[in-house]
């Protein structure tokens, strides 16, 4: 019986292989969007300062290589890894090789309408987006659906919630680290929040960010 | 002029970017029956705030005047935005009408419209302001969140990852201690290859080497390759057994655009 409502659970739309290629989809045409606001104004890459500082050095001297090979080389791994794993990595897939690598290819060749323009960077991102979620859906199909096993779905989902479990201990540690106002901070949020039966991690990062901002950090 | 464009294109680019995160993260929880979108990480630290509405704010919080810093010093949002604020910001305004993950967190429809909202007014402030972040706060970000979660994406996850693998059997505990560790050296984390494993190694204990644990194989062995290969794992590797890389392949990386010594 609950077997059967689960089952309807994850069934429609929301769910469906194919509401996941338009999310991608979506997602993509921000991002790409995003680095058309970077190329135009200089702002909103979604990405890294480290990792926009390649395209960067590539818009600068015209040698987009490092950008290009970065950017592909995740794209390539988190799209084989993804459907595999149930878990599509947009940091690596999306935001470093949609959002970095591929305006730097397409730069590198000398395009440079899709980043120019808005609506194109758009279209552009969207575009990708759909060829990137129909290559998972299909690498699903092949592999991992239409089969009776769960792959070890409660192995690694039991480890998922396990691991966010050492959050809330490492920030007081790095808080500890840090400075000893913005430690003890740490220390009485944690607290407090344990008592009031709340997760520690959140009641740590209000009590480092409230103590650091009366007593900075010191930076030498 | 530019700035009414700017507000413009940042709605826009907010709303598609929260839309896709959103659904994306809440498909996670739903994953691998349903294929997610977001990163182990996102997972684990959704995962910590345990459905509590202050922990999911303030850890976005936590991660906002960074990204925001950031995006005023050098115009790159960093990842957090999409890996962090967005997701918890949007998991915080829905948990805080109603306290059960299973109708908010898990439930991509209202977790993409809540994303697409919260994206939506962070794309724009952030990239409408120009005014400074109180830098002992932006100090706290650097000096105190960003090393705790870099601990828990390594070695936290894959320690955790690794136990829970090797505690569900050996079939995969040994695949997943051996591609773990290909992982960690060619990826430069472990917790790919022992998801892998435990893929493998519980497809295998579930259905035996049919065709579809065999491509799993090959799938695999292909990732590592390519990987390696873009990462110049391979040059890496001959040096650092001291032997020479060969002429040809550093032309063959070349061709990639990728250069290595």
């Amino acid at each position: 019986m609950e077997n059967q409502e689960r089952q309807a659970e994850l069934t429609g739309f929301w769910y469906s292989e194919w509401a996941f290629v338009i999310f991608v989809a979506m997602l993509s045409a921000g991002i790409f969007a995003g680095t058309h606001m970077y190329y135009v104004y200089h702002i909103g890459a979604f990405n890294d300062i480290a990792i926009v500082a390649m395209l960067e050095g590539g818009i600068k001297t015209g040698a987009y290589g490092a950008a290009a090979a970065f950017g592909a080389s995740f794209l390539f791994a988190r799209v084989l890894e993804g459907p595999l794993v149930g878990i599509l990595d947009i940091g690596g897939s999306l935001q470093t090789g949609i959002g970095i690598g591929v305006p730097a290819m397409l730069l590198g060749m000398g395009v440079t309408a899709p980043l120019t323009s808005f609506p194109l960077a758009l279209a552009t991102g969207g575009l990708l987006g759909v060829i990137i979620g129909t290559i998972i859906v299909l690498i699903r199909k092949y592999t991992i659906s239409g089969n009776s096993s769960t792959f070890g779905a409660d192995v690694m989902m039991g480890a998922g919630n396990a691991s966010g479990r050492y959050l809330g201990p490492l920030i007081i540690i790095s808080a500890a680290m840090a400075s000893i106002p913005v430690g003890l901070g740490a220390v009485i949020g944690a607290g407090l929040f344990y008592v009031w039966q709340k997760p520690i991690a959140g009641g740590a990062i209000l009590g480092a960010m409230l103590l650091g901002a009366f007593f900075p950090i010191l930076i030498k | 002029m530019d700035t009414m464009t700017i507000i413009m294109e940042s709605i826009i680019i907010g709303a598609l970017v929260g839309f896709g995160v959103g659904a994306g993260a809440a498909r996670m929880f739903h994953a691998p029956n349903v294929q997610g979108m977001g990163a182990f990480r996102t997972f684990g630290e959704l995962n910590a705030c345990e459905g509590d509405p202050i922990s999911h704010f303030s850890f976005g919080l936590g991660f906002l005047f960074n990204s925001w810093a950031s995006v005023v010093g050098a115009g790159a949002f960093t990842q957090d935005v999409e890996h962090r604020i967005i997701p918890n910001w949007a998991a915080a305004a829905l948990l805080s009408r109603n306290r059960k993950v299973e109708e908010t967190l898990h439930d991509p429809k209202k977790m993409a419209f809540a994303g697409a909202a919260i994206g939506v007014v962070i794309v724009t402030v952030m990239n409408s302001t120009a005014v400074a972040i109180p830098a002992s706060l932006q100090v706290i970000a650097t000096k105190v969140l960003v090393p705790a979660a870099n601990w828990l994406i390594n070695p936290v996850m894959p320690i955790v990852f690794w136990m829970a693998a090797i505690d569900a059997g050996q079939r995969s505990g040994t695949w997943a201690t051996v591609l773990g560790g290909l992982s960690q050296l060619v990826m430069g984390n472990a917790v790919p290859g022992i998801v892998l494993g435990i893929l493998i190694g519980k497809g295998v204990d579930d259905s035996g080497w049919n065709h579809i644990t065999k491509t799993l194989v090959v799938a695999v062995v292909l990732l590592f390759v390519l990987s390696g290969f873009f990462r110049g794992f391979d040059a890496k590797l001959l040096n650092e057994f001291h032997i020479g890389v060969p002429a040809g392949l550093i032309e063959f990386h070349k061709i990639f655009g990728s250069v290595v010594k």
